[in-house]
This record gives C-alpha cells, sequence and structure tokens, in this order.
C-alpha cells in the first residue's frame, strides 16, 4: 500500500516534463537575485554597518570612542562621537540651517515648479519656457556653485565685479557681501539650490497635471467654475499624490544638500550644514569616528522622509 | 724655492677646484644597491612647472643609478589616506608633518634610509622626529614671516622698511594718517579660508612671544585661549577688522580671495601699502604683472622682531625601505642632491649645503633670512592633527565676522585639548613599553 503509494507520487511528479534546469527549486531564486545582492551587499549594507560601527570608535577607528573623553568635560562614553554630532555648537548650526534649507528651498522649488508648470500649460511657447527653467538642471552643482560665487562676488576695491553687486551700487546702493553676513548667506545659497531644482519640480508636476482627466475639468467649467477654483479643487486633489513624492524627495535633496555649501562657502561665515560638516570631519580633520557618526544621524533624519517616500511611490504606481 | 712652493700650491688649488665639483657631480651619487630599471613610486601635490622642477632635480639620480620614478600628482589631499587605508601606500609621499604622525606606525625613519642629521638645522630635525623617531625628511621649504610691499610706492610716499615692531606700528599709524590703507588682507581660499589669518597671527606671536611658545602651543603645554594668544588676535583684528587699516575692512578681509590681495599693493594705483603672505607671493606677482621688476616694484621684508620663522615644508616620507627609495633619500639628504634642488629654484632647500647656489635673487634673500634665523616653526594648523586647523580658521573667520573672541578661542582650545590628550597618552604608553 504505501509503496504505491509512493510509486503514484513519482509518477505524478514526473508528469510534466519541464527541464529540471527550468524548475523553481530553492535555489533558483537566489541565482536571478544573486548579482544584485552581492552588489548590495558588497556597496550598500557592508559599508553601512561599517559605518555604524566606526561612529563607536575613536577618531581613526583603534579604540572606542571612550577614549576621546576629556577629563572634567562631559562624557557619553562609546557614544562620544554622537556626543559631538548632536550637542556641539557647529552639529547645532547645521541642524537650524538644515531647517532653513528644507523650510524655504522644498516650498520655493515646489511651489515654484507648481505654478511655473501651470502658467506654461496655458501657454503657446510651453515648450521654451519649460526648457528655460529646466536647463539649470543640466548644470552640475558644482557648476552652479561657482557660477553663483560670481553673481555674488563683493569686491573690497573699487569694482564690483559681482552681477548683483553691481546692480546694487548701479541703483546708488552700498554693495553687500552676501556670502560673509551671517544674515543673509544661509538664504542666498538657498536661492541658488531653488534656481537648480526649480526645473526637477516643475517637469515632473508638469505630467502630472497633464495627466489630469480632461472632462473633470470640463465638468467644472460646465458648472461654472473658474481657473482659479477648478486648480483648487481639482488639480491639486488629483495630483496630491505626485505633489508629496516630489516634496518627499526634495526633503530628502536638501537634507544631503552639500555642493553648493562646500563650493561657495566652505561652510563659514554660519552657512554650515551636515553634509558638509561630515566631508569636513573625515577628509579634512581626518576624525572617522565623527565623520561616520554625523553619517548615521543624517541617515536616521532621512528614513522617515524616504518611508513615506517609498510609501506614497507605490500608491500612486497601484493607482495607475 | 718659495717660488716652486707657489706654483705647488696653485697647481693643488686648481686641482682641487676642478675636481671636486667633477666628484660632486658623479661620484657622490650612492646607489644603494638599487639596480637599474628600480621604480620608486611618489605622491605629491606638485604640479606644472613645479614638477618640471622636481624631475630636473633628480634627473642627475635616475641617470646614474637607472632608477624609474613612477609620479602621481594629485590636488586631493584625502588620496594618501585613502591609499594608506587600502594597504597600498606609494613607496614615497612628498606630504605633511600631520601625515608623519598619523602614519608613524608605517613609515620608516629617515636615518634608517641613509639621510645624516647633520645636514639640516637641528630645529628641521626636530620638528619632522615623531615620538624619538626622525621619519619626515624636509625637501622643500617656504617662509612666511614676510611682508611684501612695492620699494616705489615706498620711496616715493616717503615710507621707510621697519626695522622693529614698534616701527612697523608707527608705519601703519603714519600711512593711516596719510590716508593710504596700510594692508591687504584676503581670507577666501575655500574650504580652506582662514588661514592667511591664522598665518598672520602666528607671525605675530613670533614677535610678541617667540618661537617657543609656539611650538608649546603645538605640544598643548600652552593652551589655545592663553592671553599670549588673545592679544595677538587682538593686534590682528585691529587691522583686520577696519576698513582704514584694510581694504574693505571686515568684510574685505573676508571676501576677498587671498590671490587677490596678493595684487592690490602692485596696482595702479595701489589699493593697499602692504601684504602679508608667504614666499610664493613673489610669482603670483610676476604672473599677474609681468612688467614689474622684483627688488624695484615689488621687495619683501622680513616681519620685523620676529624672533623666529613660520613656514610651510613639503616633507618626504617613506613607506618603504627597498634599495632604490634608499638611493632617493640618500640622494636628496646629500649635498649633491640639496645643490641641485637650489640651482632647479624650487623654493627654499632646508639642506645647508644649498645656501649659495640659488640662481634666483628673491630665493637666494629668503635663504639667508632662513639661514640666520634662530628658529623655525610650522603652521600651527597643519601640525596639530585632527581637525584642529579646521577649528582655528574658524575661530579667525568668525572673531573677523563679529563674533565674541573669548568664546572662540575657548572652542579652539577645546579641540586643541581633545587631540592633544590621546597623542600624550599614546606617547605615556610607549614610554611605558
Amino acid at each position: 500500500m504505501a509503496a504505491t503509494t509512493a510509486a503514484r507520487q513519482t509518477r505524478v511528479r514526473r508528469v510534466p516534463e519541464v527541464p529540471r534546469i527550468m524548475k523553481q527549486g530553492r535555489i533558483a531564486p537566489w541565482l536571478y537575485l544573486g548579482p544584485a545582492l552581492i552588489v548590495m551587499i558588497t556597496f550598500i549594507v557592508y559599508p553601512g554597518f561599517n559605518t555604524l560601527y566606526l561612529s563607536f570608535r575613536n577618531i581613526d577607528g583603534t579604540n572606542w570612542a571612550t577614549q576621546a573623553c576629556v577629563a572634567g568635560e562631559p562624557c557619553w562614553g562609546i557614544l562620544e562621537n554622537y556626543r559631538y554630532a548632536l550637542t556641539s555648537q557647529i552639529m547645532l548650526t547645521a541642524f537650524l540651517n538644515n531647517l532653513k534649507w528644507i523650510f524655504i528651498m522644498v516650498p520655493g522649488t515646489v511651489l515654484g515648479g507648481l505654478l511655473i508648470a501651470t502658467l506654461a500649460n496655458r501657454v503657446r511657447y510651453e515648450a521654451f519656457a519649460k526648457s528655460i527653467i529646466f536647463l539649470p538642471m543640466a548644470i552640475s552643482f558644482v557648476g552652479a556653485g561657482v557660477i553663483w560665487k560670481f553673481v555674488y562676488d563683493y569686491g573690497s576695491g573699487p569694482n564690483q565685479i559681482g552681477l548683483l553687486n553691481a546692480l546694487v551700487t548701479s541703483l546708488g546702493g552700498q554693495p553687500v557681501s552676501w556670502l560673509t553676513e551671517p544674515a543673509i548667506n544661509t538664504v542666498a545659497l538657498i536661492i541658488v539650490g531653488v534656481w537648480m531644482s526649480t526645473g526637477f519640480c516643475m517637469t515632473i508636476l508638469s505630467a502630472a497635471i497633464k495627466n489630469v482627466p480632461a472632462d473633470l475639468l470640463e465638468a467644472a467649467s460646465v458648472d461654472g467654475a473658474n481657473a482659479w477654483v477648478s486648480f483648487w479643487r481639482i488639480t491639486v486633489p488629483v495630483i496630491l499624490p505626485t505633489i508629496t513624492v516630489v516634496t518627499t524627495t526634495m526633503v530628502i535633496n536638501v537634507l544631503k544638500i552639500f555642493d553648493i555649501v562646500y563650493i561657495m562657502t566652505g561652510g563659514n561665515y554660519g552657512t554650515e550644514v551636515i553634509a558638509n560638516r561630515m566631508y569636513q570631519e573625515q577628509y579634512t580633520s581626518f576624525n572617522t569616528g565623527r565623520a561616520a557618526a554625523i553619517a548615521v544621524v543624517l541617515i536616521i533624519i532621512i528614513i522617515p522622509a524616504m518611508y513615506f517616500n517609498i510609501r506614497r511611490f507605490r500608491a500612486e504606481e497601484a493607482m495607475r | 724655492m718659495r717660488k716652486r712652493s707657489w706654483i705647488l700650491l696653485l697647481v693643488l688649488v686648481l686641482s682641487a677646484a676642478l675636481t671636486v665639483p667633477a666628484q660632486a657631480q658623479s661620484s657622490s651619487i650612492d646607489c644603494k644597491g638599487a639596480a637599474k630599471g628600480d621604480t620608486v613610486s611618489m605622491l605629491y601635490q606638485w604640479s606644472g612647472q613645479e614638477e618640471a622642477r622636481l624631475n630636473q632635480i633628480l634627473k642627475p639620480l635616475a641617470d646614474a643609478c637607472g632608477l624609474v620614478f613612477k609620479p602621481e600628482s594629485t590636488r586631493d589631499q584625502a588620496l594618501l589616506d585613502t591609499r594608506v587605508q587600502a594597504g597600498t601606500p606609494p613607496d614615497i609621499a612628498f606630504w605633511t608633518l600631520a601625515s608623519a604622525q598619523r602614519y608613524q606606525d608605517k613609515l620608516f625613519t629617515m636615518d634608517s634610509l641613509g639621510a645624516d642629521k647633520s645636514a639640516y638645522p637641528d630645529f628641521f630635525v626636530q620638528n619632522g622626529t615623531v615620538n624619538g623617531k626622525w621619519l619626515a625628511l624636509p625637501v622643500k621649504a617656504d617662509i612666511k614671516t614676510i611682508i611684501w610691499y612695492s620699494p616705489a610706492v615706498f620711496k616715493a610716499k616717503g615710507y621707510t622698511v621697519p626695522k622693529t615692531w614698534d616701527e612697523l606700528d608707527a608705519l601703519v599709524e603714519k600711512m593711516v594718517a596719510n590716508k593710504d590703507v596700510p594692508w591687504s588682507m584676503g581670507f577666501e581660499s575655500g574650504d580652506a579660508t582662514g588661514w592667511t589669518g591664522s598665518d598672520f597671527i602666528q607671525d605675530i606671536l613670533l614677535v610678541k612671544q617667540g618661537p617657543q611658545y609656539v611650538n608649546d602651543i603645538i605640544a598643548g603645554k600652552v593652551p589655545y585661549n592663553d592671553k599670549g594668544v588673545k592679544e595677538a588676535y587682538e593686534i590682528y583684528g585691529k587691522w583686520a577688522k577696519d576698513p582704514k587699516y584694510t581694504v574693505g575692512g571686515a568684510q574685505g578681509t573676508l571676501s576677498t580671495a587671498f590671490l587677490d590681495a596678493i595684487y592690490k599693493p602692485f596696482m595702479d594705483p595701489p589699493q593697499a601699502m602692504m601684504v602679508k603672505q608667504s614666499g610664493f607671493a613673489g610669482g603670483e606677482i610676476q604672473k599677474k604683472f609681468p612688467d614689474l621688476k622684483y627688488g624695484e616694484d615689488y621687495d619683501f621684508f622680513q616681519v620685523p622682531g620676529a624672533k623666529g620663522l613660520q613656514g610651510g615644508a613639503d616633507l618626504m616620507l617613506s613607506f618603504s625601505d627597498k634599495p632604490a627609495v634608499k638611493a632617493l633619500v640618500t640622494y636628496l639628504a646629500s649635498p649633491a642632491g640639496a645643490i641641485a634642488w637650489a640651482e632647479a629654484g624650487f623654493d627654499e632647500s632646508p639642506n645647508k649645503a644649498a645656501v649659495g647656489h640659488y640662481k634666483d635673487p628673491q630665493l637666494q634673500k629668503k635663504a639667508e633670512i632662513l639661514a640666520n634665523t634662530s628658529g623655525f616653526t610650522y603652521d600651527i594648523g597643519d601640525t596639530i592633527p585632527g581637525g584642529f586647523g579646521k577649528a582655528e580658521w574658524t575661530a579667525i573667520v568668525n572673531y573677523v565676522n563679529g563674533k565674541d573672541l573669548d568664546t572662540e578661542l575657548a572652542a579652539v582650545a577645546k579641540v586643541q585639548a581633545e587631540v592633544l590628550k590621546p597623542a600624550a597618552a599614546t606617547m605615556a604608553a610607549t614610554a611605558a613599553k
């Protein structure tokens, strides 16, 4: 009895004559995943964990961070690098500046992009107008930093070669040292960021606006809604998932902002940001422990934005 | 009898004169057993003309021993670190003292590679010694404790080169009274912004306190917020923050690029009377104003009253002790190498044998200042590792930008204590062994 059942089972298993290699056993999926996993583990997972480990180590990774404690000063033991990353004066400045970047650059780019996308949607020279706005995207952040450094240039001599100061002096004003005055320099840098990234937001939002069903808009206008009302009551709600994705993407980009600050002020004059501090700790001060701790803090700050971003993105995909 | 001895003496002197240089050229190069075709990989931050000069200096060695140099030039400060971390350091790096401290366990001592201490002034050997090991051979030096000015402008306006600090102070005040701006200052230098300020302050420390004080700061014996340091900042700040004393006042100092600051005293009309800048400024002035003549239109004097010099030196560090490297170290430390260095005009050679062999009058003048100094200190910020330099620049930038001096200096002193504490601990640990 038992023997016949076994025999039947064998026969049943043999019936679909599929070559063995094509059968999806336990191993085959891993073979497909393998290359991606190897790349991920080598370049993302391993460095990630190593960074976490180094953040608990001292200046060059030869001992625990506790060693960096100075007698008579507060000490967080093995978390000493995090004491620096979370409580030092320069890092507090960096956090504050990153907040400024988020609160000015994100609304600036998203609202600016939305405005331009909406307006351009109604004119005949749309492609041309959008190209102009998109153009800065083709320049690297470093290139843009150099260009704007000239725009903001402050000459201590009689001649102003900076575009902005040339304007100011031709209108009879006093030249301003835009990049060194703590009251205005961070905003001056953020303007460069807005100039760079508005095109990106505009392109994506413009595509979403074009996807708003025409019948909805027609129905609204039949019901007597003017452009203003149908924009707020129809267009915006329909493209809201896209707006959210663009916003969270910008938040992530802004949290990581580095190039503009590094090129234009080097983080001096109170313009420090988290990513620039991380670079300075690693490559100017050769303090691996602190740089790693700042990197970990930066990742932790970014994770919520990333999670939200991916979730919204999936929701948007599901809607299609 | 008398006549014959004269002739004999003449023959002896002549033959000596003829043979000595010939010997210096050929037989003084010791290949240390390196075989023809042996390679030496080198990493440095020189390029263009600097690289050409280095090649000129190394050519006699390459010809004599058949060595092949594999140089790599980079502007990336982080590259050496990356290479060492990866386990593939170059045989030789022309780099900084901070690297010598950082890699002290991986480097070979210069004595073991064939360099002779007595060829260099004591302070150079002392400065290159880490925990009792001489790891860094000074190959090229430049001095910072000098002030550039225009002799033509000084003459026209009736100013004279000051001999003491008080005379300098009086000269500055006289210029201000005449409505001339005495100083041209400029900090802007990317993420190294502030270094011209810290250079100036170190020179003031050399005037007011002397080289021992500066070396005590480097060793951590004097905290950076000591009253001597504060005094130097205040002297500097008086000039750097006031448009009467420097072009554009504080904002001018902060936002002017250090190169632009070098040009201002030599423009027509001059925008300032003096600029304190290292020896390299001469080359920059010549490049910008090819018509100006050294000695007439531009010249320099030592910061008056300085009891020692501040300077930078490019140091040779060796990660290998193979014969080809030994041959290179031995050659560069020998009189032949020093003379080749002086003749190539690649800044100053700290080697004692180089004096008198410079072809360029500027280099010769600097060599004399260097030969006559009683002390030499490296840049404080370059020497203390672990973020001190950056902290120092931040402090000077913030101070000139109007922040409170005591707070800024305390912040630097904190970094100084932090980074020098582990070093002191390792020193104690090695001593205990």
